[in-house]
Order: C-alpha cells, then sequence, then structure tokens
C-alpha cells in the first residue's frame, strides 16, 4: 500500500493519493468507503457496479463476520479469497469487524479473550485466532484489527480496559497475520482525550500501515 | 418510463382471479377494492382499453372474464360468451389501432365445445393477434396440451398466437412444438426469490446445505454474467437472506429463459428442431422418463421423441 499527502489547506485538511494492490487506480482522499453486505452493495449488482464514478467507487468496505456460518474459511480459501468470490480484482475491500448495521458490537458481553458482536447469526464472541483466521482466508486489502469498541456513556474503568484490550488484541493480530494486506490499526478510547492520546501512541509504536478511528457513538 | 423498446399490457383480467375474494363480476364489468382505500373500483372493458392506450403499449389485451381451469359447472360457459360480449366493447373502445395492437384472448375452460366456440368468434372479429387464455392455473398436465393444441390448430397461421402464463420450460418447448409463438411467466424470478436457479437438468435449490461448499458456477454451460463469475457457495450464502441473491439468481434464471426461446428460434429455423427437442428431454430425464403428456403431444405435434423415451414396460431391446 502507498498513501502520500499532495495538498494541504489551513487547519489540518489534506488532499492524499491512496495506491492499493489490485486496483490499478489510484485513490484519491478524502474517499469513501462503500458499505456492502457479503461484498457487494446492497441493490448494486456487479454489472452495475462499474457505472458508478470511477476509481472513487473501487473502495468498498465489508465485515468479516457478514459469511459467519454461510461461509467457511475453509471454503473462501478453496475459492481463492473475497476478490475471486465476487469477480471483481481491480476493487479495494477493506475489512472493518463491525459495521453500523448487521455486525454491531456488545460491549457487554465482551471479554479479555475476545470481542462480542450482535451478528444475523446472533450474539457471536470473536476472539483475535478467529478473527485471524477470517482475514487470513479472504485476503481483503486492508483490514482493521480487533477492537473492544464500547459506547461514550460507560465508566472511566472500562474505558481504560478497551484501550488496553484494544492494543493486546493488535499485537495478536500483527502476529498471527499471515494473509498480507495493509494493516490499519484501531484507535478506541471513547470520549476521554487521554485515553484516545494513550492508544493512539500505543499504536504508532507497532508497524502498521493506516489507522481505524473507531466511532464516538458505538451503539 | 424512458423504455424505448417493445411493450405489452394486460388488460387486468388474470386479477380477477387472483384477487377472486377482492372481486366482484359483473356484465358491466369488475368491481375491486381499491387496495388504496378500500373503496370499490370498477373496471370495465372500456376502462381497461382506456388505460392500456395512455400506457401506449404496442400490444395489449382485451379483458376478458377468467375463470380457474379446476371449477366446473355453467360459470365457464357464462364466462366464454361473455369474453365474446366484451370483446366488442374492448375492440369500439380502442381509439388507437394503427399503433396499438389488441389481442382477443380465448376462453372455455378445458371443454371443447366451448373453446371452439370462443376461438371461432374471436377469428371473427378478425384481431392482430390471439391469446389462449385461462391456462397455468393448476390444471392437470393431460388437459392443458390438449387445450392449447386444439387452439393453435384453430387459430390463423399468420397471426402470433400467445400462451398466457405459461411456464415451465418444459411448458414452453410443448406448446412451441404444437404451434405457440408467445409467453409470459413470473416463474423465472419467483423461483429465484426462493433460492432455486434454472438449469438444463431441471432446477437447482440454492439453499441446499450441500451448495454451502460447492465452488462450481450455477450452470458451467451458462455465459450468463452469474454463472461467469460466481460460485454456488456464494450465491447460497446469500439466498433468501439477501436482496443480492435474489438479484442474481434472477438475473440468470431470465438468461437461461433467453437463450431457451432463442434456441427454439433457431433450431426451427435450421430446421433441426425434433434434434434440439430431443437434447432437451435427454438433459432433463436422463433416465428416459419423459412425463406421458409430453410424449402425447410431442405425437400431435409431430416430432419423434422416441430416442429419448425409455419404453414403458422394461422388456428387452
Amino acid at each position: 500500500m502507498k498513501f502520500s499527502v499532495k495538498a494541504w489547506s489551513n487547519g489540518r485538511a489534506r488532499a492524499g493519493v491512496l495506491l492499493l494492490g489490485g486496483c490499478p487506480y489510484p485513490i484519491e482522499t478524502p474517499a469513501l468507503l462503500l458499505t456492502t453486505r457479503k461484498g457487494l452493495p446492497i441493490f448494486i449488482s456487479p454489472d452495475l457496479l462499474p457505472s458508478l464514478p470511477s476509481p472513487d467507487s473501487h473502495l468498498l468496505q465489508f465485515s468479516p463476520l457478514h459469511f459467519l456460518e454461510d461461509l467457511s474459511p475453509k471454503t473462501i480459501s478453496d475459492i481463492g479469497g473475497l476478490h475471486q468470490i465476487l469477480g471483481l480484482h481491480e476493487y479495494v475491500f477493506s475489512a472493518i469487524p463491525r459495521d453500523s448495521i448487521l455486525c454491531l458490537p456488545e460491549c457487554n458481553s465482551t471479554n479479555k479473550t475476545g470481542a462480542s458482536f450482535e451478528t444475523p447469526c446472533g450474539r457471536r464472541l470473536i476472539k483475535p485466532v478467529e478473527y485471524m483466521e477470517m482475514i487470513s482466508s479472504m485476503k481483503p486489502n486492508l483490514w482493521a484489527t480487533l477492537a473492544d469498541e464500547v459506547p461514550a456513556w460507560v465508566s472511566e474503568k472500562r474505558n481504560k480496559a478497551s484501550v488496553d484490550r484494544t492494543v493486546t488484541w493488535l499485537d495478536d493480530c500483527i502476529r498471527l497475520n499471515q494473509a498480507g494486506g495493509a494493516v490499519f490499526g484501531s484507535i478506541v478510547g471513547g470520549l476521554s482525550v487521554e485515553e484516545r492520546l494513550r492508544c493512539a501512541k500505543e499504536v504508532m509504536k507497532r508497524n502498521v500501515s493506516g489507522f481505524f478511528c473507531c466511532s464516538l457513538f458505538s451503539a | 418510463m424512458n423504455w424505448p423498446r417493445a411493450l405489452l399490457t394486460d388488460s387486468g383480467g388474470f386479477q380477477m382471479v387472483s384477487l377472486l375474494h377482492l372481486a366482484d363480476i359483473t356484465e358491466k364489468g369488475v368491481t375491486f377494492q381499491s387496495p388504496v382505500d378500500g373503496k370499490p373500483m370498477l373496471l370495465t372493458p372500456e376502462e381497461s382499453i382506456q388505460i392500456q392506450s395512455r400506457i401506449g403499449a404496442d400490444i395489449i389485451m382485451a379483458l376478458d372474464d377468467v375463470v380457474r381451469t379446476t371449477i366446473t359447472g355453467p360459470r365457464i360457459e357464462e364466462a366464454m360468451y361473455r369474453t365474446l360480449r366484451w370483446i366488442d366493447r374492448c375492440i369500439a373502445a380502442h381509439k388507437r389501432p394503427h399503433e396499438q395492437n389488441l389481442f382477443g384472448i380465448v376462453q372455455g375452460g378445458l371443454d371443447p365445445v366451448l373453446r371452439d366456440i370462443c376461438v371461432k368468434g374471436l377469428v371473427d372479429r378478425n384481431l392482430p393477434g390471439y391469446a389462449i387464455g385461462g391456462l397455468a392455473g393448476g390444471e392437470d398436465k393431460d388437459s392443458f396440451w390438449r387445450v392449447v393444441a386444439q387452439c393453435t390448430a384453430a387459430l390463423p397461421e399468420d397471426k402470433p398466437r400467445y400462451v398466457m402464463g405459461v411456464g415451465y420450460p418444459l411448458d414452453i418447448v410443448v406448446c412451441s412444438a404444437l404451434g405457440a409463438d408467445m409467453y409470459d411467466c413470473v416463474y423465472p424470478t419467483r423461483t429465484a426469490r426462493f433460492g432455486t436457479a434454472l438449469v438444463p437438468e431441471g432446477v437447482l435449490k440454492l439453499k441446499h446445505r450441500a451448495m454451502a461448499d460447492d465452488i462450481r458456477p450455477i450452470d458451467p454451460t451458462c455465459e450468463c454474467m452469474v454463472c461467469k463469475n460466481y460460485t454456488r457457495a456464494y450465491i447460497h450464502c446469500l439466498v433468501t437472506k439477501d436482496a443480492m441473491g435474489s438479484q442474481l439468481l434472477s438475473y440468470h434464471n431470465l438468461y437461461y429463459m433467453m437463450k431457451l426461446s432463442r434456441d427454439l428460434n433457431s433450431s426451427i429455423i435450421q430446421g433441426q428442431f425434433p434434434e434440439f427437442v430431443c437434447k432437451f428431454l435427454q438433459k432433463m430425464f436422463p433416465k428416459g422418463d419423459v412425463p406421458e403428456w409430453v410424449c402425447n403431444a410431442m405425437e400431435v405435434a409431430g416430432i419423434d421423441i422416441s430416442s429419448c423415451c425409455a419404453p414403458f414396460t422394461t422388456s428387452q431391446d
């Protein structure tokens, strides 16, 4: 993955260019990721996708949890990964464990071994091992590390714990990484500026290609 | 609608059958309950033609009095005669005969005498095309093909014959052999929404557990976008859960039906129609167990399918 900032404005805004393997076109940033379900935008069939502006529409988001119980990591590997499954070789797939619709973090059920999510197959606890197994089989261009996302209203203690766990799981994900792809370190910390900074400093010490800022208002 | 190609509109007649509990049929027309506010709305032959006129389709259908083929009794005869009286009202109401082609619809249930009267009555009106209606409603296949055969034999050679509501690929092959030209059916897309794909062997149920790790395409002989790009496993993980599953399967099923009609057309032109029918039946009935109604219909149609039928008795040779 190659990213470079081309221009700055007053303040902090910047215009950049992102180059990710597979996609022949450089993507200009700020850029929006198209939300998908199981790799395809919900009502946009693959023959309609190219009629959206290009290359802006080549950046797709998905959650590996979409495939839980439907398509096993083994079958995904047998087929050859997500790009092969979908026949979209020139598209950039970004794996984010949570999406805002189907795979929602369930912070009360999360514990130190894994993050809990409400998924279409019910509540599931996802450990770094299982998450990395999914990532390895799917081979996305870019993926966020497993995070303990908590809503803004949790206690200070719980918020601190979420940062500690997220950093631990970051190390686990990096260690278990066989997939390649650009690793984006997840940054949590709720509404506490201190905790966000603490998390960010820890993540920056690791060898990541980018940062995934987890939402402030996760359900 | 921004549709620069051909368009055909139906008259609303079928809803008399499919929404019967909401409809009241009289000589004037059909009274429906409005789905918007529950108030009664009357659909007359004149009203139906006016609406179809405004839509501007190239082919428009007469409003007919439709009854299910599964009922018996005087209602069938009443419906047939009313259909003939209504066709005259449709013709009178049709103000754009040079831009829109009004097709009449043959009714009469499964009764050959009634069907004959209706065919003759419609042919007398010299319409641009004729539909065979009132079928595709659950009648037994043996009665179904006989009605189609009777109608195609009696309708003019030089005008299109449209079998409404048909149907399964096998039915289309049989009706084509009997001389029908046009069809419409919800089957390909409806069955797609339930996770079923159309394949040369018959159907493939993508919901089945066995599909979960099957990395072949739906149909290796199919050239459609779905079969060229996707595995059964991926479609399996979509069907009944994600709209995209219905979309991709609908696409494949429609492509399959388009190819079927193209093959019917080209095999007839190339003088290879009986061979095409045999190949089609062999793929669908590899053990030779072609249904008896198909054999009977093909005999009347003059198509020799003995090469793909196993003998009815297990005899030598």
